[in-house]
């Protein structure tokens, strides 16, 4: 008995071993990433020397080591979801190059002709009035566009898809491509957050003063909108206090930088959300605690930075939001804001479109959460692009197939029949494959530099992102800091100027971009080349005078420009920068030392430990780059004051939090840190280094610090935020040298963009001075090039790159190409 | 009987055990700290509005309560809400699979036969030059790790000699001779390791049965040493091997991180990891129950196959 027992168990367990395997067999022919055309198709390259009378194909091949997952144009995330959009989707405009091919220019795509301001036939409506221009614009759409399965579009659908992207219960992650930036539409917010009450910061959002507010029967402060306002008390606030709520200071702090008589009071009435609503009693309890000590150093016109009010979006018909189709090709947008030239076919590259009856079957609630899978898959896909998704793989392999409904193919462009790409994780198996013909191009890295960065087949791409040191001058954290770290352990050194000086000074650049990723350069300047400060003409921000001088001033050379000196013109003084100067920097180590121990931040005794964050411990860049870092200070400290006290330690475990260490005081210093994206706006790009919420460490006080400027022979003062906001169009208050005020405003289109220039220079200036962001390298790629393709141009351009699939050219067919590569024994050499 | 009670005891335990590792889990998940990095004109309301929306606001126990009733009662994982985002976590899992377990199922196959007769052969040559070589390239594959394998294989097979496509073809025809001409280099450097095991394994409990006393016995009654060798000695050296085999069998579910990363292989080797670092929760805890579950079933199952394989061993008996 017990015998059958065991042969029965030895049988079940066999059973259930293969009947795994079989449910394995059936699942796997099922899976949802299957192209709909069956799995034999999904992959399999096809063989052209087999169909010889079938025309020529040529293919795309590349491969990428992240994957896209979800390029739904409501949701996307990331860039490579972007990248697989561009092949699906139009702009209403977008670029091309100009007559001569050595620019750039914006080109209807989606459109026919220039927007037309309508604005006049609109005044009443929209939050239109008398007077207004360059708000309401006519937009003249294409009458042959359709989606892959041959379905017409027109202006309607816009509409639609803006709908269903502003749809209040989807809350859609890109539902604010509608309603932030230059040409927000008008209400797409309102709508967007009907029947909400949220609580909004009164510091970064309406800043109502005492004045503002009106008092309710019940004693309560409101708003002239009715909305209830309170103390932030533990209620985190992104601009005034870098994210930290009041509490978090004064627990921290106490009585060396509060009055906290009446805090315990008035904690105690804090609801859930850590706020207490605004009284004449409140106010008393209130006002002590942030002005009543010297040392937080706020008067009570501060105290409206502490306010956050309720604001309720009312209900609201889709009808009033600025966007709207007078016909079948015409499409009605009613910008917030006065936009033209330039920047409104720029506001314009991009669309929200979907195709309504797929992304309506693709809707679901879970939960009670919105929740769609549009475009996650080829069966989610539909493309009104150039190419239309034939199979989609996750994290595996995507493949593209011309789309002959797409209104934009021409006998001279999209040569490309087919794009395949795969994802392949390692960098030495792409150019495994890449070598072998498997690939069209390959993205090289300091591995291979040496190899390959002279050949023929290799392109440099410079890119506008600038990379920087960021670190943290915040003595408070500091100090806390070094507490935890130790005895005789000193990281407050860091709040000296002139030791950040050193560490600018003393950091060879061109050696680090050498050493960690050959591809880039040395960076000077908060802006590199590529940023363009007059996008009409193409005009580099660096190629304009006050620009030059920022840097010349900034790296002292300023002094040594003229006849007889040492640099003829400034463009030879900036070209001598090298940014590295190890004689400056040990007197800098020396002097910052000194004021150190002066200043009672350091003792002889002391050791500097400075950490530094990293993302992770695999990357080559970061470990490359902090080896290249440690090294670089210990040489550069030799032989001063601070020899042998300059230590080094790593927190490579950051990961997603990474952007973030710094200003939550974990690290120290940061490197390989930036912010991309607004090449053609430097402008609005400047908050990224002004801002509170974007700024890597938020010590510095750009609400309160004031920075003077000289516009026209006249000396404006105003705060280096209220600088920036100026030149993203809001109107400002500024200081005259007699005392007086006046409103200014240089951001709009009626004023002089000299001015707006010169500010946003002067602001770069200030910036740089601070030397808590130190420029350290500007982005750059490289890449090879296969030999069955051919780019259209040479160089590399804004907006077009050198022409893309679009003008992609091919030296053989895909059958051409196999027999090329076996002719070459199977390999090919790109040296 | 004993059996019984034994395998209902383990299995009692196994599912306290899956409770209090998936509430742990949870627990740490949701400990982790998110911080949302500025996006440059990003409105940040309507990221902290979906978080509300999710229920990521609420306390950890009520969120836990929640999952516990749709997830673990409910059998509904959820949707993926940052790794694949909008799409069910259950779909994308299950269709990650066949990927993994193609390549471990080769793997296996090649691995368990060429372990075993290497192993035989080196306990049969004992202390002979055969014995020393395998030894060696036991001691090679042991010690050398898995990926430096795989970087070798793909250069050689797949670059130099051309004899196989560098990555796993894409799609889903499992069973294609092209899918297992793209499976054998993944294949190939997953089974190393495996093969060094088994023959490690086998050797040591071959060579230490040969010179029982009953191998002694048995010759003298007259069998051959071939006959003596596949009768007694194979059979109870594995005792400790069949187990192993066991678990093989159960580990084709789990994928490898790295070999599935250079040979292109779309399977859940990198899941787990890449679901904790975009705290993508839903797919964090399918993968934690789902992995612990099989752990822990894998090894009642083990156990309970000692029984099956050497009559000696009784579960559960007193």
């Amino acid at each position: 008995m017990k015998k059958l027992t065991k042969r029965v168990l030895a049988l079940l367990l066999a059973l259930s071993m293969v009947a795994a395997l079989a449910a394995c067999g059936e699942k796997a022919t099922s899976t949802p990433t299957a192209a709909p055309t069956g799995a034999g198709q999904t992959t399999d390259t096809p063989d052209p020397t087999s169909t010889p009378d079938v025309a020529k194909e040529y293919t795309y091949n590349y491969a990428l080591s992240v994957f896209p997952t979800n390029w739904n144009i409501h949701t996307y995330q990331t860039s490579t979801d972007n990248d697989l959009m561009g092949y699906l989707m139009a702009g209403f405009y977008t670029f091309d190059y100009n007559e001569t091919k050595d620019g750039y220019k914006l080109v209807p795509e989606m459109a026919v002709g220039d927007p037309v301001d309508v604005t006049a036939e609109y005044v009443g409506k929209y939050g239109i009035v008398e007077g207004d221009k360059n708000k309401v614009y006519k937009i003249t759409l294409r009458n042959d566009m359709m989606w892959e399965d041959g379905t017409k579009i027109v202006a309607e659908d816009f509409v639609t898809s803006a709908k269903l992207l502003l749809a209040p219960e989807a809350q859609n992650y890109r539902a604010d491509m509608l309603y932030s930036g230059t040409m927000p539409v008008y209400n797409a917010k309102n709508y967007l957050y009907q029947g909400q009450t949220v609580k909004l910061e009164n510091a970064s959002n309406a800043a109502y003063t005492f004045a503002d507010l009106k008092k309710n029967d019940d004693g309560v402060y409101c708003t002239p909108d009715g909305g209830k306002v309170y103390w932030a008390i533990d209620y985190e606030l992104a601009t005034w206090l870098g994210g930290y709520s009041l509490k978090t200071y004064v627990e921290a702090y106490g009585a060396a930088y509060f009055d906290t008589t009446t805090w315990e009071q008035l904690a105690a009435l804090a609801d859930e959300d850590g706020l207490v609503p605004v009284t004449d009693d409140t106010y008393k309890l209130f006002a002590p605690i942030t002005t009543g000590n010297p040392a937080w150093g706020e008067t009570t016109d501060d105290l409206y930075a502490y306010l956050v009010y309720d604001e309720t979006f009312p209900a609201l018909d889709f009808s009033e939001v600025g966007l709207f189709a007078t016909s079948d090709t015409e499409l009605v947008y009613v910008s917030e804001k006065e936009i033209t030239g330039f920047y409104l076919l720029y506001s314009l590259t991009g669309s929200w479109l979907v195709n309504e009856k797929l992304y309506k079957q693709c809707e679901s609630i879970v939960d009670g959460v919105y929740q769609n899978s549009y475009c996650t898959s080829a069966e989610t896909t539909i493309s009104y692009g150039p190419y239309k998704l034939a199979s989609f793989q996750n994290d595996k392999q995507y493949v593209l197939e011309k789309n002959e409904k797409y209104f934009g193919l021409t006998k001279d462009t999209y040569q490309t029949t087919r794009i395949q790409v795969d994802y392949v994780a390692e960098a030495a198996t792409r150019l495994e494959m890449f070598i072998n013909g498997q690939l069209d191009s390959y993205g090289l890295d300091a591995n291979n530099m040496a190899d390959y960065q002279s050949s023929d087949y290799t392109y440099y791409t410079t890119s506008p992102s600038t990379f920087f040191i960021a670190l943290n001058p915040d003595l408070d954290a500091l100090t806390q800091n070094q507490k935890d770290a130790g005895a005789n352990i000193n990281k407050t050194i860091l709040t000296i100027l002139e030791f950040r000086q050193a560490l600018s000074f003393s950091l060879d650049r061109k050696a680090f971009a050498l050493a960690v990723s050959p591809t880039n350069n040395a960076a000077f300047a908060i802006f590199s080349d590529l940023i363009i400060s007059d996008p009409e003409t193409g005009t580099a921000y660096r190629t304009q005078d006050a620009a030059k001088k920022v840097i010349v001033d900034f790296w002292g050379v300023a002094d040594e420009i003229g006849e007889g000196k040492m640099y003829a013109t400034v463009d030879d003084a900036i070209e001598s920068i090298t940014g590295y100067n190890l004689a400056l920097a040990k007197e800098k180590f020396n002097e910052a030392y000194d004021k150190a121990v002066a200043a009672g931040l350091m003792t002889e005794n002391d050791t500097i430990q400075i950490k530094i964050g990293t993302p992770n411990a695999t990357s080559q860049f970061y470990s490359k780059g902090y080896e290249f870092l440690v090294n670089n200070y210990t040489k550069a400290v030799e032989g001063t004051k601070l020899e042998g006290k300059l230590t080094f330690v790593i927190d490579n475990t950051l990961g997603n939090g990474f952007g973030d260490a710094l200003r939550d005081n974990k690290v120290d210093m940061l490197f390989g840190v930036g912010w991309n994206g607004s090449a053609l706006d430097p402008y609005s790009l400047m908050e990224a280094y002004t801002k509170d919420s974007y700024r890597y460490n938020r010590s510095w006080a750009c609400e309160t610090e004031n920075l003077t400027i000289e516009l026209n022979g006249k000396k404006y003062t105003a705060t280096i935020w209220d600088w920036t906001q100026t030149i993203s169009g809001e109107e400002i208050t500024v200081k005259l040298e007699d005392g007086t005020t006046e409103k200014f405003s240089a951001g709009t289109a009626d004023n002089i963009p000299e001015e707006r220039f010169t500010i946003l220079a002067a602001l770069e200036g200030a910036v740089l001075n601070t030397y808590e962001m130190i420029p350290m390298i500007d982005d750059s790629s490289a890449a090879l090039k296969g030999m069955q393709i051919e780019y259209y141009t040479e160089e590399y351009i804004y907006g077009v790159g050198r022409g893309g699939v679009k003008y992609m050219t091919y030296n053989y067919s895909d059958a051409e190409w196999d027999e090329y590569v076996k002719a070459q024994g199977g390999s090919l050499n790109y040296k | 009987m004993y059996m019984f009670k034994y395998v209902l005891k383990r299995i009692a335990l196994m599912f306290f055990v899956l409770f209090c590792i998936m509430t742990i889990s949870f627990v740490l998940v949701k400990l982790l700290p998110v911080q949302d990095a500025e996006q440059f004109g990003k409105d940040a309301q309507l990221i902290k509005q979906r978080r509300e929306a999710l229920g990521y606001n609420k306390p950890i126990l009520v969120q836990y309560g929640i999952f516990l009733k749709k997830s673990v009662i409910g059998g509904d994982w959820g949707i993926s809400e940052s790794l694949y985002r909008g799409q069910e976590v259950w779909s994308v899992f299950v269709s990650k699979l066949p990927a993994t377990m193609v390549i471990n199922v080769y793997s296996m196959i090649l691995s368990i036969p060429l372990g075993l007769l290497l192993g035989i052969y080196a306990a049969l040559k004992k202390n002979k030059w055969q014995d020393y070589m395998i030894s060696t390239f036991i001691m090679l594959f042991i010690s050398v790790p898995g990926f430096v394998y795989a970087f070798l294989v793909q250069y050689f097979l797949c670059f130099k000699l051309k004899l196989f496509p560098f990555q796993m073809k894409a799609g889903t025809d499992w069973l294609s001779w092209e899918m297992f001409k793209s499976v054998v280099p993944a294949a190939l450097s997953l089974s190393f390791g495996s093969i060094a095991g088994f023959a490690r394994s086998t050797r040591a409990e071959l060579s230490e049965v040969l010179t029982s006393d009953f191998m002694l016995l048995a010759r003298t009654k007259g069998l051959t040493r071939g006959q003596a060798t596949i009768r007694h000695a194979l059979r109870n050296s594995m005792v400790p091997i069949f187990p192993m085999i066991i678990g093989e069998f159960v580990g084709i579910l789990g994928g490898s991180l790295i070999i599935e990363q250079i040979f292109g292989v779309p399977g859940v080797g990198q899941l787990f990891l890449n679901s904790i670092t975009s705290l993508d929760y839903n797919f964090f805890m399918l993968l934690t129950a789902f992995y612990t579950l099989i752990g822990l079933a894998v090894g009642i199952v083990v156990d309970i196959s000692y029984g099956i394989v050497d009559p000696r061993i009784r579960m559960g008996a007193r």
